[in-house]
């Protein structure tokens, strides 16, 4: 586990936006009704300012200070942003706000050379960033937050917990302020005062935290990092001698490495649903680009054409900066993929249907490219809407839905159907008339036949179920074919309901 | 042996919709696939427009009813023509004789991206028919020209649908015009033909038969004169 402490954030974010000065910077924040300092950067500690100050103090004592009111919105996007280029180093990254991450690198140093050469790289890009820093690696996240904090940073291996905590003040626990001062009462400051102390009058004394807080920093009782993005199933990536910036790159290396998931998806027999492509600017900014495919995929070559599309979509360019150092090509979705053959009339035409599915989502979005789906109700917008291709399956309930045709005779259905029912002004026989003309879109259309009324409840068994529609098929004088509805029934009028209204709901060929 | 059994194999092979080559779609009226040498050219590109904006829902039935196959069909429209008429509605194609799974819909943000996808559905192997919907503008003839080639390679069918008459020159292999006429017809004008002679005829769908016929109380109407294809038809 690895606890990094960027112990300046709020000033290093002013500070590295602007030319250095000699001026001493502060930031101050609100607490409880008094100004104090949250963070000082090193000019002002070496004044002896540090945070918990208050603010009107540390005026009185260096006039010459600036003070900079805090923004923890921005110090937390810093820090999020911070942790989004800390995944080259492992995919398990969390967040330990207001001013931390964690890093767990088990089975990814190795990558770097070593605990020490990942400590040293991720310092040196820290450094170059302007961001005052101090990490600690140990076996359990608590010990590794604590040295950070407060011990001599480092790399230290399981077991020595013990030795490695038990000179450093019970605040490097994690506890509240309440439980640091109780205890500090009865004499114990240090961890070490605590180690071998009976559990059971601690624990009733000061609560099962305590006790817990200590057990995870030991090591003795496990504690779960929850990282800010799902570690994805199957993850290939490639670091680059020099930085590359071209589109034509880029797609090589996602063929490369496409190639490379392959084998791992075959072993498997996953295949990939979800892709995503992560590019790690040498400046520290991330580029993420997912796509989605409509059936598992593996092949390396369709992989590829995917993010053709993807990056001929984006609307900026590539914008590479100074160059990607690195690709990480990773699996968010994996379904099973059973091996199938392939070469025989029409299931090969399927695969080639999902394939223009897949490319027109990627260039498009996955929203644009839809089938229509049958659905179980009998309210109109509901029975037929167009969900997303790629979410479809072989079944869209049309088959059902011409047997309940045929068995119930349903009336003509519109060849196309509006988003939602406009309202349109009708004059009509009251009460169940068909409309004799009605203005839609501001042009008047005379009614000269109509069919109806195809009586359609509301759904009376839900409060927002609406009204009972009265559908017409009309056509006006031009011959122009509608479908229109109203909303409410003249004889509902009597117990107190809205009075009924006309609307327009499609247009019929 | 071998060799009959390769044959039928290769009858096997062949796209389900497309299986008789990029031959003619008839439309199944006498007069008309004889005017267009046979029927709808397959792997051509096809204008097809409304008489004026509001007889677009007329042009569309014509267009799936003329395009109506056991094969997948893509209609690709703008996202104002979406907003503006909807899309295109489950039980309502399924009146027209199309199978509402085989249909997909794309909705493009611009002109240019409606032609791309156009393109891309027609070099899809799956793809019996696309239906293209750009109601207004100019249509760059470089892309109408793409589009063509890209219809002919595959064998499908491409059909562009208007909102109203255009005047210029296409390289379309056929131009129709559309509107609604009362008792659930349709006025079909062919304005524009490279293989034959134009016409004017009055249709109805028939569903028992799932393709146009003829009217029944079919008024004549007369035909439209040859130079002046944006005439209305009274």
């Amino acid at each position: 586990m690895l606890s990094l402490w960027l112990r300046r954030l709020p000033t290093d974010r002013i500070e590295r936006l602007r030319e250095r000065t000699t001026v001493p910077l502060v930031v101050y924040g609100k607490r409880g009704n008094a100004e104090l300092l949250t963070a000082v950067d090193d000019i002002a500690e070496r004044l002896g300012l540090s945070p918990g100050v208050a603010l009107a103090q540390a005026r009185a004592m260096h006039p010459g200070i600036e003070a900079i009111a805090e923004d923890a919105g921005a110090d937390s996007q810093l820090l999020e942003s911070v942790a989004d280029w800390c995944l080259r180093y492992t995919p398990l990254v969390a967040c330990d706000p207001p001013d931390g991450l964690l890093l767990d690198t088990t089975g990814c140093a190795h990558l770097y050379g070593g605990e020490d050469a990942l400590v040293a790289d991720l310092s040196g890009r820290l450094e170059r960033a302007g961001l005052a820093y101090r990490i600690a690696i140990a076996g359990s996240i608590g010990a590794a937050w604590a040295v950070a904090h407060y011990g001599e940073p480092g790399s230290f291996a399981c077991g020595e917990e013990r030795a490695l905590l038990a000179p450093l003040p019970l605040t490097a626990l994690r506890l509240d302020a309440g439980t640091v001062a109780a205890l500090a009462r009865v004499g114990l400051k240090r961890i070490g005062n605590m180690i071998d102390l009976p559990r059971a009058p601690l624990t009733a004394r000061f609560g099962a935290d305590l006790l817990r807080q200590l057990d995870r920093a030991l090591g003795a009782e496990h504690e779960p990092l929850t990282p800010r993005l799902p570690a994805a199933p199957y993850v290939a990536e490639q670091r680059f001698a020099e930085p590359i910036a071209h589109e034509q790159d880029v797609l090589a290396s996602v063929a490369r490495l496409a190639r490379r998931l392959e084998i791992a998806l075959e072993r498997r027999g996953d295949g990939a649903r979800r892709l995503e492509l992560t590019l790690f600017r040498t400046d520290g900014a991330l580029r993420r680009i997912a796509a989605g495919t409509s059936r598992p995929l593996r092949d390396p070559a369709q992989i590829r054409a995917l993010f053709v599309e993807r990056l001929n979509a984006l609307s900026d360019t590539l914008d590479p900066g100074f160059g990607f150092d690195m690709a990480r090509l990773s699996v968010l979705v994996v379904e099973p993929c059973p091996p199938e053959q392939i070469g025989i009339g029409s299931a090969e035409d399927a695969a080639e249907l999902d394939r223009l599915i897949d490319r027109l989502s990627a260039r498009l979005g996955a929203c644009r490219v839809r089938r229509p789906v049958a659905q179980d109700s009998h309210i109109p917008e509901i029975a037929g809407s167009c969900v997303p291709a790629q979410m479809t399956g072989t079944d869209n309930g049309w088959d059902a839905f011409r047997r309940h045709c045929a068995d119930a005779g349903l009336a003509p259905r519109p060849l196309r159907l509006l988003a939602r029912p406009e309202p349109i002004e009708a004059v009509a026989e009251v009460p169940d008339g068909p409309p004799l003309r009605f203005r839609w879109r501001r042009a008047l259309h005379e009614v000269i036949a109509a069919e109806g009324p195809e009586r359609i409840e509301g759904a009376w068994w839900s409060e927002h179920g609406g009204p009972a529609r009265d559908y017409f098929r009309v056509e006006d004088k031009s011959s122009l074919r509608f479908w229109l509805f109203r909303a409410g029934l003249y004889r509902d009028l009597a117990q107190g309901a809205v009075a009924p209204s006309w609307f327009l709901h499609g247009t019929f060929a | 042996m071998i060799a009959q059994l390769r044959q039928s194999l290769r009858a096997l092979q062949k796209p389900a919709g497309i299986a008789d080559g990029p031959g003619a779609l008839p439309l199944g009226i006498a007069a008309i696939d004889a005017a267009l040498g046979g029927g709808l050219a397959r792997g051509a590109l096809h204008e097809i427009a409304a008489a004026d904006e509001p007889h677009l829902a007329a042009a569309a039935g014509f267009a799936l009813g003329a395009a109506s196959s056991r094969s997948c069909l893509v209609w690709i429209a703008e996202d104002m023509a979406l907003a503006e008429s909807g899309a295109p509605y489950g039980p309502g194609l399924e009146a027209f004789g199309l199978r509402p799974e085989r249909l997909l819909t794309v909705a493009a943000a611009q002109a240019r991206n409606l032609l791309w996808a156009m393109e891309e559905a027609l070099r899809c192997r799956a793809v019996a028919a696309v239906i293209g919907e750009l109601r207004h503008g100019e249509i760059d003839p470089v892309a109408v020209r793409r589009l063509s080639l890209a219809a002919a390679q595959s064998g499908a069918l491409a059909l562009l649908l208007r909102g109203s008459p255009p005047r210029d020159a296409s390289t379309a292999a056929t131009r129709w015009v559309v509107s609604a006429a009362p008792n659930d017809c349709f006025v079909v004008q062919l304005t524009r033909n490279r293989r034959g002679p134009l016409g004017s005829w009055m249709l109805q769908w028939s569903d028992d038969d799932e393709r146009f016929v003829p009217a029944t109380h079919a008024q004549p109407v007369a035909a439209p004169a040859a130079d002046r294809p944006h005439r209305k038809v009274a």
